[in-house]
């Protein structure tokens, strides 16, 4: 019998103390309350200040009490459903899970027959879903792309229309206003069986962006309100540029981007008490020779360490970043910055971690890297899996049974570990030498892009309902004619 | 060449503000012509700065501040320029499309176009067709640069250059866009005259097209 033993059941880092996470605490709190910030949206404006925030014009100033009781009713645990009641597919958000997914919006994508740099289409959308389903350590969709194909209102609306019946993993929507957050909002309801079955098991996750520094903008919170009326779980993500658009340093840039982020969380809990609610965003640097936002930095790993931190001290979950890079190629730096801003953000335990396959700096969405980005993402959850100790894994017995010169090939204790104790990689080659060469020398990205190529020729997602194949194209030729 | 001059150049080589008022009145008084101040103090200066940034020995920062002291010697000459009939490098009229509220991007192309002597008018963001063909009548400048972070808002790059079309003010001025979304494909289509893929591009390409 053992007494007052302490377990780790996964290795976690802490990289603040939680003097440190006071003191950004208090410092958010008091940039809401004394500087504020300007919301660009009649509607929001009347419901903050029947709320009690003070107004000036557009300049919100929020009392801590406000953002204090916002942070009370957001909840920290919640599940997002599958849309085919698949289990596997289901993200359990809570203290000590991270889950990974691609990002949204890239102008440009990896062609997966030429390998060519060219603008995002829409036929790329199902192709994308089709590899986010299939791969193992990829648990939530987004497009990599802002499709170009079509009508420029309705880029958004084709997205969603295109992943929904090409992946039951959620999907983290992105829309560029009320209209199409409603046409998106239809396709998900009708899948889940109604509204009020929707808000039982909600099967996506609607994203607004505020812009940085501290202004919130009409579209972000048209669709905030809409997420929010109806009951769909929300991202509010900032993207601040340290340097550029907020504070070079890390505590300036995360205090600075959590008061963005909370402006919409007080909205929401207003108008929805225990909307499910994520704080973001992405938090890098500007690279000060050639004017970009690094996402190779390893300042982002840091930045978002230190705000994943601040929204676990608070009791939120936080929209993280990862498996991105700057490089242009599917080569070595990509591999590198990809891997290591993953599994930090493993490390961190940070909610959902975004961003996985971009790369030229968000110009250019790539399955290959999100491929590749899949087998970094097992090898940091194996890692931060941790080690069990207890009587069986301890295997003193074992050890003296086997004893001086004896093997553990045979044994039952190693039958039943060997298949969950040990990473099996699917693209990093163990082969000898001899072996390598006969299956013809292939490189790391060789090997990435047969498998992207194997999944598209055969991998079949689980379809949707016929009655939502039939709302997708009914809500495609309603919004058609919208723009007409 | 004169001490003054050539504490001009470092003085822009180093950004220091404070002194770049009185070395510009000390040079004048010494009788240096304004053009010779610019040509010989500050262009020298400001060349250097472009050299190391593009070699990565400088950074945007310190390019900012050297454009800055640059400006504020030019407070001073450029009346005196203008006078004496001489051709400065020009006059950019800058402004992110109507809405888009995202303008770290077009600031940098307001300060690199600084650092490269142009006169810069920034119209900010969210900025309406009509306001811009009221910039280039007013302002009459050599190039117009338009800047847009989103798809949805680059059309209004499109609809800006049809309302200078419609007031017969396209001929006066190039027009230079730039922004994520934005390639020379999409330059090309709507009719503007160039695409830039960073800051310090667009400041290249606006003197090389006032030199075409």
């Amino acid at each position: 019998m053992r007494a007052n033993y302490q377990v780790n059941s996964g290795v976690r880092f802490q990289m603040l103390s939680d003097d440190q996470l006071e003191e950004l605490f208090e410092s958010v709190l008091h940039v809401l309350e004394y500087t504020g910030l300007e919301v660009h949206h009649e509607e929001s404006l009347q419901i903050l200040k029947d709320a009690g925030a003070w107004v000036d014009g557009k300049r919100v100033r929020l009392p801590s009490y406000m953002v204090r009781r916002a942070l009370e009713l957001a909840p920290r645990s919640f599940t997002i459903y599958a849309r085919d009641g698949n289990p596997e597919h289901d993200i359990h958000i809570g203290p000590g899970r991270s889950h990974f997914g691609p990002g949204p919006t890239c102008p440009n994508f990896i062609d997966v027959e030429t390998m060519e740099r060219r603008p995002y289409v829409k036929s790329d959308v199902p192709l994308v879903a089709k590899v986010v389903d299939a791969l193992p350590n990829i648990d939530f969709c987004e497009s990599l792309g802002t499709v170009d194909d079509v009508h420029h209102d309705l880029g958004a609306t084709y997205e969603f229309a295109g992943m929904f019946p090409n992946t039951s993993k959620p999907i983290v929507a992105w829309s560029y206003d009320k209209y199409d957050s409603e046409e998106i909002h239809k396709i998900a309801v009708a899948e889940a069986g109604g509204q009020e079955a929707f808000e039982r098991r909600p099967n996506y996750i609607h994203y607004c962006e505020p812009l940085s520094p501290l202004v919130s903008t009409e579209d972000a919170l048209d669709k905030l309100i809409f997420a929010a009326n109806h009951r769909v779980p929300l991202i509010f993500t900032p993207c601040p540029i340290a340097g550029g658009t907020a504070p070079v340093t890390a505590a300036g840039i995360i205090i600075q981007a959590a008061a963005e982020s909370w402006m919409g969380l007080t909205i929401a809990q207003t108008l929805q008490p225990g909307l499910p609610f994520f704080m973001g965003g992405v938090l890098s640097v500007m690279d000060m020779s050639n004017m970009i936002l690094a996402y190779g930095a390893p300042e982002l790993s840091l930045f978002m360490a230190g705000i994943t931190e601040l929204a676990h001290y608070v009791g939120l979950p936080l929209w993280q970043t990862g498996g991105c890079t700057d490089s242009k190629a599917l080569d070595e730096q990509a591999a590198i910055e990809g891997s290591l801003s993953a599994y930090f953000s493993a490390l961190t335990g940070g909610d959902l971690c975004h961003d996985v396959g971009y790369t030229e700096s968000a110009m250019t969405g790539s399955v290959f890297q999100l491929a590749m980005m899949d087998e970094a993402i097992g090898y940091a959850r194996r890692i931060t899996r941790g080690i069990e100790v207890n009587e069986d894994t301890l295997a003193v017995d074992v050890i003296h049974n086997v004893g001086p010169n004896g093997h553990y090939l045979r044994e039952q204790h190693t039958r039943n570990h060997y298949k969950t104790e040990f990473f099996y990689p699917n693209l990093c080659d163990r082969r000898n030498y001899e072996e390598w060469e006969m299956m013809g020398k292939q490189t790391m990205s060789d090997r990435v892009v047969s498998r992207v190529q194997d999944i598209l020729a055969t991998h079949e997602p689980s379809p949707v309902k016929p009655e939502t194949e039939k709302v997708i194209e009914e809500v495609l030729a309603s919004a058609e004619k919208r723009v007409k | 060449m004169s001490e003054t001059l050539s504490k001009l150049s470092t003085a822009v080589i180093e950004g220091d503000l404070e002194v770049m008022e009185d070395l510009t009145s000390q040079a004048l008084d010494e009788g240096k012509e304004a053009q010779e101040v610019l040509n010989e103090g500050l262009m020298p200066g400001m060349d250097h700065v472009g050299v190391e940034f593009k070699a990565g020995n400088m950074f945007v920062p310190e390019v900012l501040r050297s454009a800055r002291a640059m400006q504020a010697s030019m407070s001073i000459l450029r009346p005196l320029l203008t006078e004496s009939g001489v051709e400065l490098a020009g006059k950019v009229l800058l402004g992110t499309v109507k809405g888009d509220l995202h303008d770290i991007g077009k600031n940098l192309v307001a300060m690199m176009c600084e650092g490269a002597g142009f006169e810069v008018k920034d119209l900010g963001k969210d900025v309406e067709p009509d306001v811009f063909v009221e910039g280039v009548r007013d302002f009459g400048p050599d190039v117009l640069g338009m800047s847009a972070l989103l798809t949805t808002t680059m059309r209004a790059m499109e609809h800006t250059i049809k309302s200078i079309e419609e007031a017969g003010l396209r001929d006066q001025v190039k027009i230079l866009i730039g922004g994520a979304p934005v390639t020379q494909s999409f330059a090309d289509q709507i009719g503007a005259d160039g695409y830039a893929s960073n800051a310090a591009s667009a400041a290249d390409l606006a003197k090389k097209l006032i030199s075409a």
